[in-house]
């Protein structure tokens, strides 16, 4: 019996009370997938490295962007950027400049001098990559980085492919394209410039000297367009033109050029076109706006004064007292299901006649399947491959444009990537090929927004107009180190965790614990309501309903 | 983006009572531990009781006296005076009601300890009702809102009791809101600062009560700041006000959706809201202008 005289203090606090047993769901911490990197050609972590740029670790960001791509300064200015279009910033103001952040990046480390670090393990088994492009280049990284001889076949004295003799260098300067190839090379990658793998013999001896061989040799014929004579003077094709130095290029054509596509190698042709002095026209058959060159190649071109004649195809031209009379059509332009397919009906009535002195139809190129016939089966236009890049003959793997008709140069960099783990795959039974990252992402309706501030978008500097035609030095001009990180901290780092402490804050029932690099969550006391997951502003906690026990 | 910075003392304990997802309980989380160890607490019934108590149990890691529902300003003033007169003038007294306990049953004790100017920090949990005990309305509780006892809404408006406080002239009267933490435990540090009778009002949409989701009542608090219907502001020595945040948006269409309270209301019921809400705050900022 108690002494009723003993003052019947308070003596005990509440934690004996288990609160959490009231629980159903209890909060699941978990980085998941972002929209940017859902789009992303090479799964590059966005949000992951975008938090480095913003804690101002760059050598940190730049280590986790060359996980997946070791070419962060080039497709920091040349990337077709699905993931800015995916953004979930878009619907709050603007979306993040993900690719401007890349370059940012990607210079720092040409900057300083940043190598990538040799494999720990080197293996013995060799590896020939055919072709130096972005999908060649990217599967010996890769490979190098998994710890295989690398021997890269380049037919050309320089490397780079498309890169290279496809892209200007007022798009993608030749400093950052040498720095990011060289330091690939500096990993003791094997060259042999030069060197053509031109037919099936030459590929049966590569597989007798490797125990594997990666073909990314691109596609390097033009298209060729109906009703244009190819051996005329006046006729040059665009590959050619590009590959050409500004010199060579002003030999080629005459003062008024007439270039054909809609592309981005319609856009490359005709700016170079205008830096040589010359007038240009585009014609292209998609309308105006449907151009499929990326939209600030078209708004440059614009204000490089190019010419543009959206919605019509050239029908026959003919030379004529020194000028060139390009006889068009205006058409209807219906996209077709697959990437390149399409369907065109001229317009009855509608001709017209261009007068021009140089025609460069830019159309797009072919991959050259004829050398490898009777030993690779192809696939339509290009080389057939399973889902694992592995061709119809076993141990010889192709990537990029040759095996593939999504044709960006990001897109050629995954693939080289993912064919080098499903090479390791086949060589290494311990390794296993690249699973395809989850299908579910972090949608806009997991962001809590209300702890983003406005904040507009900090673009890169561009040269005026007036001034880029004067030589071939680049447009676009990097962001300040402000700007950068200005602009990293508007990412809302979807399905990545920042530790900002919301979730621990908010918790009614002090139910979480901040741990040195998270959070735990405590069951015992856990209501399970949720507002953890509800404050979180990038939907990287979600409630996961309690098993039954 | 701002970061949340109080510490976390200690102060408040797990296992409390209060529903999951209840914000009352997170805003005494920030209260308790922003006032620190030094400080007494005196609470009226009301959900705070339930939640700190339980006896022989306490949430809270002060002392509580639990005191009657009309008497909780004067039982404070009592124990503040005892305190002083144990010499110990610093230690913090801190009362803790409902709406009920304020707005209603305990206001005639308020007042008196507003004019008598005690030394007290009085907190009230505005749920604009009696959330406790089933959901009743208050005098708190705005117009058009369905409670246990206006099934078909409240047909008179809220009591405005920040104006009937300022008429007292006591030092510090401030609005806060479990959406903005930051700004709740700076305006608890400022009121502790201060010698006299402070007054804080928390809004706290009740999740019973209001028919608000588990996960909602932050947001719901959010909006309700957002749209003016909640506006954050101070009152110093009743007549100098300082807006926290001198912006809102158009419509208070997205505060009221969060809640089942409101789902009874007409168009014409909402444009009436909002004319309340919009003159509320021009009146509020026109103080605001003249005092700066």
């Amino acid at each position: 019996m108690k002494d009723i005289r003993t003052p019947l203090w308070t003596h005990l606090t509440s934690e004996p009370r288990k609160t959490g047993t009231w629980r159903s769901a209890l909060p699941l911490y978990q980085n998941e997938s972002s929209p940017c990197l859902d789009a992303c050609p090479v799964s590059g972590r966005v949000a992951e490295w975008i938090k480095q740029v913003k804690d101002g670790d760059l050598r940190g960001a730049w280590e986790t962007l060359s996980d997946n791509n070791p070419f962060p300064a080039i497709a920091g200015r040349i990337c077709h950027h699905p993931c800015e279009i995916a953004c979930n910033r878009r619907d709050h103001d603007e979306t993040v400049g993900i690719c401007s952040l890349e370059r940012f990046v990607g210079d720092m480390a040409l900057d300083q001098g940043w190598q990538f670090p040799l494999p720990t393990k080197e293996r013995t088994q060799s590896i020939a990559v055919v072709g130096s492009g972005p999908a060649g280049l990217s599967g010996a990284y890769q490979l190098r980085r998994l710890g295989f001889q690398v021997s890269l076949y380049e037919l050309k004295e320089e490397l780079g492919g498309l890169m290279r003799y496809g892209i200007p260098s007022y798009r993608l300067a030749r400093d950052v394209l040498d720095g990011e190839i060289n330091r690939i090379i500096a990993m003791n990658v094997t060259l042999h410039t030069r060197h053509d793998v031109t037919d099936a013999s030459g590929l049966r001896d590569l597989q007798s000297k490797h125990d594997a061989v990666f073909l990314a040799t691109g596609a390097s014929r033009p298209k060729p367009l109906p009703g244009l004579d190819y051996t005329q003077p006046w006729v040059v094709d665009s590959a050619i033109f590009l590959a050409a130095t500004p010199n060579d290029q002003a030999q080629m054509t005459g003062a008024h050029v007439l270039v054909i596509g809609g592309g981005s190698a319609a856009m490359d042709v005709a700016r170079s076109a205008r830096r040589l002095g010359r007038k240009v026209t585009v014609l292209s058959l998609e309308a105006e706006g449907q151009l499929p060159a990326q939209e600030v190649e078209v708004v440059e071109a614009r204000e490089e004064s190019v010419l543009f004649v959206s919605g019509a195809m050239l029908q026959q031209a003919a030379s004529a007292d020194g000028v060139v009379e390009a006889g068009c059509t205006r058409v209807e332009f219906v996209p077709g299901g697959t990437p390149g397919s399409f369907s065109v009906a001229p317009i009855q009535g509608s001709d017209f006649t261009l007068m021009v002195d140089t025609i460069i139809p830019a159309i797009g190129q072919d991959a050259d399947l004829d050398r490898w016939a009777q030993l690779l089966d192809p696939d339509g236009p290009v080389i057939s491959t399973d889902g694992n890049w592995q061709t119809s003959r076993k141990g010889v793997f192709a990537g990029g444009d040759l095996a593939s008709m999504t044709r960006f140069v990001t897109e050629a960099v995954g693939m080289g990537k993912d064919a080098a783990h499903a090479i390791t795959a086949t060589l290494d039974r311990d390794c296993a090929a690249l699973t395809p990252p989850a299908q579910a992402f972090v949608g806009n309706d997991r962001i809590n927004t209300a702890y983003q501030a406005d904040h507009a978008r900090s673009t890169q500097p561009v040269v005026p107009a007036s001034t880029r035609l004067k030589s071939f030095d680049e447009v676009q001009q990097p962001l300040t180190q402000d700007q950068a990180h200005q602009e990293a901290s508007r990412c809302f780092s979807c399905g990545t965790c920042i530790y900002c402490d919301n979730c621990y804050f908010y918790c009614p029932d002090m139910a979480i614990t901040k741990l040195e690099n998270g959070y735990s969550v405590d069951p015992d006391y856990c209501k399970g309501c949720g507002l953890c997951v509800a404050e979180c502003p990038t939907g990287s906690i979600h409630m996961q309903e309690d098993e039954l026990t | 983006m701002e970061k949340i910075e109080y510490t976390d003392e200690g102060q408040f304990f797990s296992g409390h009572v209060a529903c999951a997802g209840c914000v009352e309980a997170l805003s005494m989380r920030v209260i308790l531990n922003t006032l620190g160890k030094d400080t007494v607490g005196v609470v009226a019934p009301s959900c705070s009781a339930v939640i700190l108590g339980g006896h022989p149990m306490s949430a809270a890691k002060i002392p509580v006296l639990h005191g009657t529902l009309e008497s909780a300003a004067a039982s404070a003033s009592g124990v503040k005076r005892a305190l002083k007169a144990q010499g110990r003038d610093d230690t913090t007294v801190l009362c803790l009601a409902g709406d009920g306990g304020t707005y209603d049953i305990g206001l005639q004790a308020l007042s008196s300890a507003a004019e008598r100017n005690e030394d007290i920090l009085y907190v009230c949990f505005d749920n604009e009702g009696y959330m406790n005990t089933g959901g009743q309305k208050s005098s708190s509780t705005p117009r058009n809102a369905a409670t246990g006892s206006t099934p078909f809404g409240k047909t008179t408006r809220k009591k405005n009791l920040i104006e009937i406080l300022a008429a007292h002239r006591i030092p510090y009267i401030a609005t806060v809101s479990p959406s903005h933490l930051n700004d709740m435990a700076a305006k608890i540090a400022k009121a502790q600062t201060i010698e006299g009778t402070k007054v804080v009002i928390v809004l706290i949409p009740c999740l019973p009560g209001w028919g608000v989701a588990d996960n909602d009542a932050v947001a719901t608090a959010r909006l309700g700041v957002e749209s003016g219907v909640f506006p954050l502001f101070e009152i110093e020595d009743g007549v100098r006000y300082t807006m926290t945040k001198s912006d809102k948006s158009d419509a208070i269409n997205g505060y009221l959706k969060k809640q089942k309270r409101y789902r009874h209301l007409t168009e014409a019921d909402r444009a009436d809201l909002q004319a309340e809400v919009d003159e509320t705050w021009s009146r509020l900022l026109a103080q605001a202008e003249t005092t700066v």
